[in-house]
């Protein structure tokens, strides 16, 4: 009990430098009680929506996507119109309505602008039935007929300022149709981000199916007293096994098992960043226990004196701990979710709809944040409270002073060598193998086991480190950066663990960029290696529609335009293996835009008559010659006896394992309307065209606004622009560990100030000015931030040269180091030292020279 | 009202006045209404140059106050504080503490030096922050007066107590202040070890003609003074020339006695 006073006592008085222990783990327990709330939120509105979406059974074909037929035309896949009436006359069925609906459309307005969700949330295009009342009003006018109206969606409407008679152009896989806006609709439950447009049923079914008297699925409702599951299980019997019929259940819960996929990606690696800062936290936690148990060793001992166990003085902190783990984690679960909502807002401002009427909190969320804050602060708490036990008696009689703590000893010398050692043999290993999976797991480990070996024998670097870093900076300041670094010498341990926190963030920022950048000087040194086609046409998600194909043919100045597609198909060896990895069917024109070096044969004998081209893996695997004859079956074709004309090299990082073949191959085995669109196509200009060729490329694509259109150079620079942006965001959530590392430079600062109001006060008083004071403690802070910064750059810069040296087996050849980006940070960590020293400083330098004198 | 001012006269050279440090009518009270405390109540003093002079007095009696007071550590209620022709009353911080660094030298009761600097960088400290170059010659008079030749490269750590105020006394002389100002300097340690530090001051005084003032309650260390001043209740209420241990000692109880019938 009298323990238990001693701690609450202890932490109160001490509250002021608890705060930063408590902000460190305030922030890691929101930002995962925040990522859990808004995942659940995002959850819990596409719950809703699917349930209003979904009717008591649906009937639709089977192994289709809700987009394509599968193979690629960009018409979804249909069942009769006879299937509906069959439908309709199972007993129970009180209505089956034939709907058609497919996510392969765009949506212009009369400027050419893509109305579509801009989040990549799909848009959809349909016919207006009873059954979509169930989950739409509409709000004004009136429902689509005939082919020359169209209903939109609210949110979209409202987003591009869409109203009643303004005219829309559907862009689909048979044609594009132009419409005026008749109606608007209002979702009753709250969209994300879907753009919906509705026609009436003819119009939907010719222009997203090609023909009338075709749905993409049958709605089913059931008649009153009949289940689901009933009705489920008559359809079916009804309809013998030809279609795939779910319950109103089953239909969301396949729906939200497409979105809870995606929402589980951005929630883990969510909570990855939660952890990175968590684990930054736990470096700031023993620091601050570190140095309050040092300040009371005096005290301890006269516990330990009167007769406190060393359990008693070890639960004490613990107890301590715990506090400050309660305290941290309830603010950071309050905080988690305000980060949700705010989370909401920034998501709303990129274009996406979320009703905060949907905050989702689950009971677990505030369980998991405590649980989580609570143990990892007194864990970090736990060896400060051992040492705390280890105190002697006898401490109580020394002379306090500041306590001396140099000992980092030669075991933490060893572990931390033979951890570092371990680590950068398993790099080694890494970057020397063969395969990327062994090499992926050495990378890991060699990641786990350097990183850890650098927080181990962080105090016994920083010695030397400092002594660097100060002799290029410190020594132009005279006495007053000697004395900084001294300080910063001073406790090693200290400056270690400090520095190694903002070393862990700043470790993954290096390896990432090391990476990042690679890659792009990777794709851009294979890009000047083989591609030869001057332009390149795709979209981001979508295929290429006929009428576009059509426009760019048709664009003056071009030497050729090559079609690409991605076929489905498998492929059997001549000793029966299949693989189905598919084939690629491109113009003969393609063996010039993308040079591809072989092992044997030519290419462009590929693309004769009935011949193709296999990689060097699938020829090794599979014992594949030129010369040999595979069996290739197409998907929604025939069969294919197909004589391997070439082998090409798969050291590439471009279309590696390609198997090509001519698109007049293709159209010998599969029905015209079952050839899949193009995935890319590329041009050449003639010569001396090449300006105006782009000029009148773009002019002609101006009307599909969702293809690009990119030369060589733009290609480039959009690649570099997107590997940046990936990479800005990961820098965003990292941010968050590098947060937390500044609070921890702030944190030790104010802790050190306070363990030296003696010698702050001396040296006032023998005449140290507080501008003079103040620069001391800033120079301390920056030291210490630039060899946490120096750490974690070239751990990271090890990290990420490895990663390439791996990933060369994928194609990823040129190490490129982004040296303004490193020395950027590097420099950045100075400013940032200066930063954390701002408050630390100001209050150092606000001390009462007296009363910093007289303290005992 | 207390006085303790001596007839200004003029030193051996001539040049500037003798006295180094005057307080006149000084006032430094705590708080205020019901709860106001007078430490000092319109002290007049002056510490005369090149003189080793002792401020006594019992706990409570002001004697530090003074001292903080006069060495510009501590600001006054009321009245003027001048170091030589300089007024420091109302004097900003900045001023302030360049006076201490470059015309004031301070020997605390402990915890007199940094513990990140070795003895000799302890001992030029003041300068370096000065930007000032120490006078060698000077710098190694001092340093061989208070013997510490052997132990320039040592940290405070490895120093005995007697040896840190050594090297304290060595800081506060090596820039060659006009006043030193010492709070106990010898109340941290044992007799041998004080008398050494004490001896120390007096050489100070006599061979190198320092001026020096020091706050005690030790009636020994008052006798190395050339001069007592005696404080009770923020008065001066004595002084003594040329003191005793015996005398001093006997003047204390003569107080005690006083306090105590009174």
């Amino acid at each position: 009990m009298t323990v238990l006073k001693t701690s609450l006592r202890n932490f109160f008085a001490h509250k002021g430098r608890m705060a930063l222990s408590a902000v460190a783990v305030l922030l890691s327990v929101a930002f995962v009680c925040g990522t859990l709330v808004f995942t659940d939120t995002m959850n819990t509105t596409f719950d809703k929506l699917f349930a209003v979406t979904a009717s008591d059974v649906t009937v639709s074909p089977k192994s289709a996507g809700a987009d394509d037929d599968g193979a690629g035309t960009g018409r979804p896949a249909a069942l009769p119109a006879a299937t509906v009436e069959k439908v309709a006359a199972v007993d129970g069925v009180r209505k089956a309505q034939g709907a058609v609906s497919s996510m392969n459309v765009t949506v212009v307005n009369s400027e050419n602008k893509n109305v579509g969700s801009s989040t990549g949330a799909p848009t959809i295009a349909g016919n207006w039935t009873d059954s979509d009342l169930k989950s739409m009003e509409i709000g004004s006018g009136r429902a689509p007929r005939g082919p020359t109206e169209v209903m939109v969606d609210a949110d979209t409407a409202d987003k591009h300022g869409l109203a009643l008679g303004d005219e829309l152009r559907t862009i689909a896989a048979t044609g594009d149709i132009r419409a005026r806006i008749v109606g608007i609709v209002t979702w009753k439950v709250t969209n994300p981000g879907a753009a919906v447009v509705f026609f009436d049923t003819a119009t939907a079914q010719r222009t997203l199916l090609g023909a009338t008297g075709r749905f993409t699925q049958v709605s089913v409702t059931a008649a009153d007293g009949v289940s689901d599951a009933r009705l489920k299980k008559d359809v079916a019997q009804a309809l013998g096994g030809a279609y795939k019929v779910q319950t109103a259940k089953e239909n969301a819960d396949e729906n939200r098992q497409d979105v809870g996929a995606f929402m589980d990606v951005i929630k883990y690696a969510m909570l990855g960043f939660a952890g990175i800062a968590f684990l930054v936290g736990i470096f700031l936690i023993i620091n601050t226990f570190s140095m309050l148990v040092a300040q009371r060793t005096r005290e301890i001992g006269l516990m330990r004196a009167i007769g406190s166990s060393r359990r008693q003085v070890n639960r004490s902190v613990l107890a301590e701990a715990l506090l400050l783990g309660i305290i941290g984690s309830v603010l950071g679960v309050g905080a988690g979710v305000g980060i949700a909502v705010g989370l909401m807002k920034l998501m709303s401002l990129a274009g996406m709809n979320l009703s905060t009427g949907d905050l989702t909190v689950k009971a677990t969320t505030p369980v998991v944040g405590m649980v989580l804050g609570v143990v990892v602060t007194v864990l970090a708490a736990y060896l400060p409270a051992r040492r705390a036990g280890k105190v002697s008696p006898m401490a109580a009689l020394r002379d306090a002073g500041t306590p001396a703590d140099g000992r980092a000893g030669w075991v933490r010398a060893l572990i931390g060598l033979v951890l570092t050692g371990a680590g950068g043999a398993a790099l080694f290993a890494a970057a020397g193998a063969d395969k990327a999976s062994d090499g992926a797991l050495m990378l890991g480990a060699g990641v786990v086991l350097s990183l850890i070996g650098f927080v181990v024998i962080g105090p016994l670097l920083a010695g030397g480190v400092v002594r660097v870093i100060s002799a290029v900076l410190l020594r132009a300041f005279g006495p007053v950066g000697r004395m900084a670094e001294r300080n910063a010498l001073r406790n090693p341990r200290r400056t270690g663990a400090t520095g190694a926190a903002l070393m862990i963030g700043l470790a993954l920022v290096a390896c990432l960029s090391v990476v990042g950048s690679s890659m792009v000087a990777s794709a851009t040194s294979e890009l000047d290696k083989s591609v030869g086609a001057d332009y390149i046409v795709m979209a981001q998600q979508q295929r290429i529609v006929p009428q576009a194909e059509k426009a760019i043919e048709r664009t003056p100045g071009l030497a050729h335009v090559t079609r690409y597609k991605v076929v489905d198909a498998t492929l059997t060896s001549p000793d029966g293996r299949t693989d189905d990895t598919g084939v690629t069917a491109a113009d003969p024109t393609y063996a010039e835009d993308l040079r591809r070096t072989t092992t044997q044969g030519t290419l462009s004998a590929a693309y004769g008559k009935d011949a193709m081209s296999v990689g060097s893996d699938y020829a090794e695997k599979y014992g594949v010659k030129v010369g040999d004859t595979l069996s290739v079956a197409f998907k929604g074709g025939g069969t294919a006896k197909l004589k391997v004309a070439a082998i090409t090299d798969d050291e590439t990082s471009i279309d590696q394992g390609a198997r090509y073949l001519s698109i007049e191959t293709l159209r010998r085995y599969v029905p015209a309307d079952r050839i899949p669109q193009n995935m890319i196509m590329f041009a050449k200009a003639e010569d001396g065209q090449e300006a105006a060729a782009y000029t009148a490329l773009k002019k002609a694509l101006a009307d599909y606004p969702q293809y690009q259109v990119r030369d060589q150079t733009d290609y480039k620079e959009e690649l570099k622009n997107q590997v940046g942006q990936l990479l800005n965001m990961v820098y965003g959530l990292l941010a968050l560990a590098i947060i937390v590392a500044v609070l921890g430079v702030v944190n030790t600062l104010a802790l050190s100030v306070v363990e030296r109001t003696r010698e702050i006060g001396l040296m006032r008083a023998i005449g140290l000015s507080r501008r003079q004071l103040r620069r001391m403690i800033r120079m301390e802070s920056v030291v210490i931030a630039l060899f946490g910064a120096l750490l974690g750059l070239g751990l990271g810069m090890g990290w990420g040269a490895t990663a390439q040296k791996l990933l060369a087996l994928e194609g990823l050849n040129v190490l490129d180091i982004p040296w303004p980006t490193i020395i950027g940070v590097f420099i950045g960590s100075a400013f940032v030292g200066l930063f954390a020293a701002l408050v630390p400083a100001f209050r150092a330098g606000r001390m009462n020279v007296l009363n910093a004198i007289a303290t005992e | 009202m207390t006085s303790a001012v001596t007839i200004p006269r003029h030193g051996g050279t001539g040049e500037r006045t003798a006295v180094a440090a005057r307080a006149r009518q000084v006032v430094k009270a705590y708080g205020s209404g019901e709860t106001r405390v007078v430490a000092l109540d319109h002290v007049d003093v002056d510490i005369a140059r090149g003189r080793f002079t002792a401020i006594m007095g019992p706990s409570g009696s002001g004697k530090s106050t003074l001292m903080h007071c006069l060495a510009g550590l501590d600001t006054v209620t009321s009245g003027r504080i001048h170091l030589d022709e300089t007024e420091i009353t109302g004097l900003k911080d900045k001023k302030l503490t360049r006076l201490r660094r470059d015309r004031i030298g301070f020997i605390f009761q402990a915890f007199n030096l940094l513990p990140t600097l070795n003895a000799i960088e302890n001992i030029t400290l003041p300068m370096d922050i000065a930007g000032r170059k120490p006078d060698k010659a000077w710098l190694g008079r001092v340093v061989d007066t208070v013997g510490l030749s052997e132990r320039l490269k040592h940290r405070p750590t490895q120093l005995s107590g007697g040896q840190q105020q050594r090297v304290a006394v060595a800081r506060a002389l090596a820039a060659r202040p006009e006043i030193i100002f010492g709070d106990e300097p010898t109340g941290n340690l044992d007799s041998r070890a004080g008398a050494e530090v004490l001896g120390f001051l007096r050489r100070s005084v006599d061979e190198l003609g320092q001026t020096i003032v020091m706050v005690t309650h030790d009636p020994v260390a008052a006798s190395y003074a050339d001069r007592v001043l005696y404080l009770a209740d923020g008065r001066i209420v004595d002084e003594m020339h040329r003191p005793t241990a015996e005398a001093v000692l006997d003047r204390m109880k003569d107080f005690d006695a006083r306090g105590r019938t009174s």
